[in-house]
């Protein structure tokens, strides 16, 4: 992965959350891969923030408002 | 080939039953031996649900002596991947090691169309440890041990409907009901050499199934030909009260003898990047062979990531379906090393990278159906390689890189694909070809797949079980 200015910080405050949430419970080896882990979740969310949509382009989620009777 | 009535098509089969040649009970003694027997060699199974399975046979003997007819799958046997809940004690585990004794006090949707149609559930098979969703990375991901292809026992069947896959290749039972996030019925059909059927997202209903991904999740057929896709399908989709992402658009399969017609295939530009060169191979050959039913374009989606948006999706869906056994840890129960913990760096997925993904989808969608309402389909090898070897991480035996935008695509929109067989490749494994419809054309992906077996007879081959 490319690492450089934004995006390494951010991979590395990430990384500082799951470690402080899960850490104790891995090995260093586990957490290394949990990094790399990160570091995918982070290109991916790169690729995503770069592309321009408009303010109408909404989710196609299926929710409606709920009544039992 | 013995005279056990194995490796026969469904409409044969049935007629076999029909004219007397063999009976629904005589059918589930065969499979249920088979299974418990040749089971084993494959991982395949997880449970004969052998009590079951008798009661139904016996039942359909009786109805169809009584001329009651159910249709093309009374009497006929067959296998559910085990995250579809099954009641009477039958377990459920999820392929998962701190779920095995899992029960559930009533039957998944789809296991009660399959008994209302009259089929003969023989066992609940092998999958990999929830459907694949924790991140696993080589085949050793199930409790129930690595599926194993029955075309070469060193190399994996496929994830996660792996039992589903190897049973229907190894002719345990004539179809088995699979489920498909991202490529768990299409990726074991494939390396299996047989044929599968991902239904458009809400054809069928997923109630009682395991949740992977409530957005991705679908159910459908593994069986020998696109045809038995098609007679199964008709037995299980349709609206469900209890699933409300069902579709209220009646399914009805338009298989048989129809007239013949032409179809209109595309091929996104760099489908075949990262594909073995067997598969290559088979896949132009696949081409010249769609050609003589119809026409074949190149064609082009935007540059987009459609796998970002596919996978923020399904990391996201799948963390939260699974938070209690991720937050207390108890994933490390599982079988797959990485499984123990590649869960933990979803969460750093944001909640506004997760919308901007489901925003994503939209385009998606909308991109995908304008470049299908040209074709009836699109098409591209089934799978980049053959199945890997079962000692191999298979993100590195398929090189890494491979790209599924096809796939990324097809279940990111809710597509249906079917998949054939079209070869073979490395190591004597099978190639395939998968057929990516608009939403709600199975029939017509499935027409064209009919079309593509009729030229060939790749679908005609079964593995020696004998061999090793």
């Amino acid at each position: 992965m490319e690492e450089s200015g934004l995006g390494s910080n951010e991979v590395d405050r990430l990384f500082a959350m799951v470690a402080e949430r899960y850490g104790a419970r891995l090995t260093p080896a586990q957490l290394e891969d949990v990094r790399k882990g990160i570091e995918a979740v982070v290109t991916g969310a790169r690729a995503l923030r770069a592309v321009k949509l408009a303010n109408s382009d909404e989710p196609m989620q299926p929710f409606v408002p709920f009544r039992a009777d | 080939m013995s005279d056990e009535p194995v490796f026969v098509p469904l409409r044969r089969l049935g007629g076999m039953i029909r004219a007397g040649a063999v009976s629904p009970v005589q059918l589930a003694e065969t499979f249920l031996h088979r299974l418990e027997t040749l089971g084993p060699r494959y991982n395949a199974v997880v449970t004969l649900t052998r009590e079951r399975a008798m009661d139904q046979a016996r039942r359909a003997e009786r109805e169809l002596a009584a001329g009651r007819d159910l249709g093309p799958l009374h009497g006929i046997p067959y296998g559910a991947k085990d995250l579809l809940a099954t009641s009477g004690g039958i377990p459920t585990s999820w392929g998962a090691a701190p779920l095995k004794d899992q029960r559930f006090d009533e039957d998944a949707t789809v296991i009660r169309k399959l008994e209302a149609a009259g089929a003969v559930l023989c066992a609940k098979l092998a999958m990999v440890e929830l459907a694949g969703g924790m991140g696993y990375r080589q085949p050793h991901a199930s409790f129930t041990g690595p599926g194993i292809n029955p075309w070469n026992l060193d190399a994996w069947s496929g994830g996660s409907s792996s039992g589903s896959g190897s049973a229907v290749s190894a002719g345990l039972v004539p179809f088995a009901i699979g489920s498909e996030t991202w490529g768990s019925i299409l990726g074991p059909a494939g390396y299996c050499g047989i044929a599968g059927l991902r239904p458009s997202y809400g054809r069928v209903s997923r109630h009682g199934a395991m949740a992977l991904c409530w957005t991705l999740d679908k159910l459908g057929p593994i069986a020998l030909t696109a045809d038995d896709c098609g007679i199964v399908l008709d037995a299980i989709a349709g609206p469900d009260a209890a699933d409300s992402t069902t579709t209220a658009q009646p399914f009805h399969y338009a298989g048989g003898d129809a007239a013949p017609r032409r179809f209109r295939f595309g091929v996104l530009e760099n489908v075949r990047a990262g594909c073995d060169e067997a598969v290559r191979a088979n896949f132009e050959a696949s081409l010249e062979v769609l050609r003589r039913i119809g026409t074949v374009e190149e064609v082009r989606l935007p540059d987009l990531p459609w796998e970002f948006i596919t996978r923020t999706i399904l990391h996201v869906e799948a963390g939260s379906a699974f938070e209690e056994l991720i937050e207390s840890g108890a994933i490390a129960g599982l079988t797959a090393p990485e499984d123990h913990y590649t869960a933990y760096a979803r969460d750093a997925i944001l909640a506004k990278d997760y919308m901007k993904a489901l925003r994503l989808r939209r385009v998606m969608a909308r991109e995908a159906d304008a470049v299908l309402s040209r074709y009836d389909a699109l098409v591209a090898p089934g799978r980049p390689s053959v199945a890997p070897p079962l000692d191999r991480d298979f993100r590195s035996a398929l090189g890494g890189s491979a790209p599924d935008v096809m796939g990324a695509v097809g279940n990111g929109a809710g597509l249906p694909a079917v998949i054939v067989p079209n070869g073979f490749g490395d190591r004597g494994l099978p190639t395939s070809l998968q057929l990516m419809g608009r939403a709600w054309e199975e029939n017509t992906i499935l027409a064209a797949a009919r079309a593509y077996q009729s030229l060939t007879d790749w679908h005609h081959r079964h593995p020696r079980l004998e061999r090793g």
